[in-house]
């Protein structure tokens, strides 16, 4: 437990209540939401709810026990509809009821799937053939309905799992009326890879790898904030140097996942000049982590209570680099900016309300395209955060446009960061002395990945191994958004609004 | 239209099979998959390769990306990505195969013409990776259809896919 988590328990009945007022009087956004399985010691399960604010650098996170025989609680979506998903997800995962969710389907698991089978309870057990059945999808244990969109001339188009690009699968069914979106239902978690259970069979300084790989493009995010629970957990505090390293990867993974992500936007509406020209200079900062860390992905370089190479003396290469993609990323903007068929395709589509946005908990790049400043770099500073003068850029437009302007100038931004930490010098080690991490500890782990704000929360049982790490990716609490984005617009459009928001599947999907 | 198929009959050429009806269960398809030996005159000097994401962190598929970038450019070797497996000779399946892309999988291959191919890309790919073990993975490629080339790297770099690629041209030549 550490000084900004504050912990509140409450009661079961009161829970519901105790949020709606939270909500009201401070002005709070939930963040995640996630259940524990504390039978073992409490004889109880637990569920937390993780609140903040963005001008106190404070977590509110109220919990409550619940007892397995009586396994049922109010549900708070109808009053905290970012809520939607993580109560569905608990009651996949621990088979708690919330009583009152306006959708009672499945969030997680497909039709073949077993019911009342909810992996990460501590005891859960299944067999062979479900096993098997669950994989081959011909038996549909649990029905799953699509929304049903009626009336004439309504049609529905199925796309995916297998997409036509190179792309993560999903499954997305649109009801349209000629080219119009009428309604967009999204099926995602093809991609479960049952990533929580399987932290827990690992030791804390192995989960990192696995870390690194629940979403590929942000791999050191993930990292980041694993190797920060479970420092805060073990009560270590990084010196500055270590902090310096790791903020600069943190944006130099920020400036590659944006500068490509616009580069990508130019496959939407077809300018291939510029797609090959985000490519190319994603290419080249690819290639400068994989110069500087081993991996074009940043992995491999963050470990718990450290780095393990001292990036800044490359010093040299990094600013040759850096200068290089500064012109060639003006050029490409000068490009994309000048060109009246790609701004008129971006400008208006994809429009995601604030409202909305606020409402769904919306995360990153699109809330900030939404008008909401949400930035945990600046509202919970971390790492070298404190001493950078760093920037939330907002806008209101809401649109496409305003999404990849957004990442234009968080682009500037990165460069600015990556510059004024190349230029000081610091002391000391690169890494601190870990020892053992205490029994029955827990804490939470965040920071911004270039999607948007990024969650964990690790717990240790009673020998100090993981008991229970959820991860909460910024793709988790955008995807539920996606879908108000899209009605009115035309189905060619939508790979365009998808590639705006950018999101992961394999983040969202764990 | 007749005087060729009347040719086609005569030079023996045979068009390339779909499989008999997409009501066939995916086990009894894949298992009737044959190697075919004249691999090189059908697929030519090209590679048409359909990417299938069965459940990888996303880092093979940036990789795969990257191939077709200007640095890269394999199109420049008759390597291409295709839009469906109908037009593929070959799939590059990434990631440890996640229980409920199993299907999807499976589905993608049958669709394919033969002769096919299959290359498992990324350390996931090979035997589960990372997430070997756990309840919700098939622990590799291999698992669910056969396999015949293997690119190791987690991610593997554009430069490996590449070389593996070219590599598995070369000997389908041969």
């Amino acid at each position: 437990m550490t000084e900004n988590e504050e912990y509140i328990e409450v009661e079961r009945d009161n829970f519901k209540t105790y949020c709606v007022s939270l909500c009201a009087e401070r002005k709070v956004t939930l963040r995640l939401m996630f259940a524990v399985d504390d039978r073992a010691t409490d004889n109880c399960f637990k569920i937390y709810a993780v609140f903040s604010g963005q001008n106190k650098d404070i977590f509110y996170i109220p919990f409550f026990k619940i007892k397995e025989d009586d396994p049922k609680y109010k549900s708070i979506t109808n009053h905290i509809p970012a809520a939607h998903w993580y109560e569905r997800e608990i009651r996949d995962m621990f088979g708690l009821i919330p009583e009152g969710h306006p959708d009672p389907r499945r969030l997680v698991f497909h039709e073949s799937f077993p019911a009342d089978s909810h992996p990460l309870r501590k005891d859960w057990k299944i067999s062979e053939t479900d096993l098997k059945e669950w994989g081959e999808g011909v038996v549909k244990k649990v029905p799953h309905e699509f929304l049903k969109v009626e009336g004439d001339g309504v049609c529905e188009i199925p796309v995916g799992p297998v997409h036509a690009g190179i792309i993560e699968p999903g499954h997305f069914r649109f009801s349209a009326v000629g080219e119009t979106i009428i309604n967009l239902e999204p099926r995602l978690f093809y991609t479960h890879k049952g990533t929580e259970k399987h932290f827990e069979s690992m030791s804390f300084f192995d989960g990192i790898k696995l870390a690194e790989r629940v979403s590929g493009t942000a791999s050191f995010a993930h990292s980041i904030a694993y190797s920060m629970a479970v420092e805060r957990m073990a009560g270590i505090k990084t010196i500055e140097r270590i902090d310096a390293i790791r903020t600069f990867l943190l944006e130099l993974e920020r400036l590659y996942n944006h500068i490509g992500d616009i580069g990508n936007m130019c496959a939407g509406t077809a300018l291939t000049v510029g797609q090959a020209k985000g490519a190319f200079i994603k290419e080249k900062l690819l290639q400068l982590n994989e110069s500087l860390t081993g991996s074009r992905f940043l992995r491999g370089i963050n470990k718990i209570g450290g780095v393990t190479k001292d990036v800044f003396l490359q010093k040299f290469e990094i600013s040759e680099t850096i200068d290089m993609v500064e012109k060639e990323y003006k050029d490409l903007l000068g490009l994309l900016l000048g060109q009246a068929t790609h701004v008129e395709r971006l400008t208006g589509t994809g429009k995601l309300p604030k409202e909305i946005a606020a409402d769904l908990g919306v995360t990153g790049i699109a809330a900030r395209a939404s008008g909401l400043s949400d930035d945990i770099r600046k509202s919970h500073p971390h790492l070298f955060y404190y001493k950078l003068d760093l920037k939330t850029y907002t806008r209101t437009e809401s649109d496409a446009l305003a999404r990849m302007m957004i990442r234009a100038d968080e682009i500037e931004c990165s460069l600015s960061l990556i510059r004024a930490l190349v230029k000081r010098r610091y002391y000391g080690n690169i890494c601190m002395d870990v020892g053992e991490i205490p029994p029955d500890s827990f804490a939470l782990g965040y920071t911004e990945s270039p999607r948007g704000s990024l969650f964990y929360w690790v717990k240790s049982d009673q020998d100090g191994k993981p008991s229970r790490v959820k991860l909460r990716s910024p793709s988790y609490c955008n995807w539920p958004a996606v879908p108000f984005a899209i009605p009115g617009n035309i189905v060619p459009d939508f790979p365009l609004c998808n590639k705006s928001f950018n999101l992961s599947y394999s983040g969202c999907d764990m | 239209m007749w005087l060729e198929i009347l040719n086609n009959l005569r030079s023996r050429k045979k068009a390339i099979k779909f499989p008999k009806s997409p009501q066939i269960s995916p086990g009894e398809a894949i298992e009737t998959a044959t190697p075919v030996k004249n691999m090189n005159k059908i697929f030519g000097k090209s590679l048409k390769i359909r990417q299938v994401d069965a459940g990888s962190c996303n880092a093979c598929e940036w990789e795969c990306t990257a191939l077709t970038n200007p640095v890269y450019d394999v199109q420049r070797f008759g390597v291409d990505v295709v839009a469906s497996p109908r037009h593929a000779d070959a799939i590059l399946a990434t990631g440890p195969v996640s229980r409920q892309m199993e299907l999807a999988l499976k589905k993608t291959y049958i669709a394919m013409p033969e002769p096919k191919l299959v290359i498992s890309c990324g350390d996931c790919a090979l035997d589960g990776g990372i997430y070997k073990g756990s309840y919700a993975t098939k622990d590799g490629v291999s698992n669910v259809v056969p396999v015949s080339c293997h690119i190791p790297g987690c991610p593997p770099s554009p430069k490996a896919i590449t070389e593996a690629l070219l590599k598995l041209m070369n000997d389908i030549r041969s």
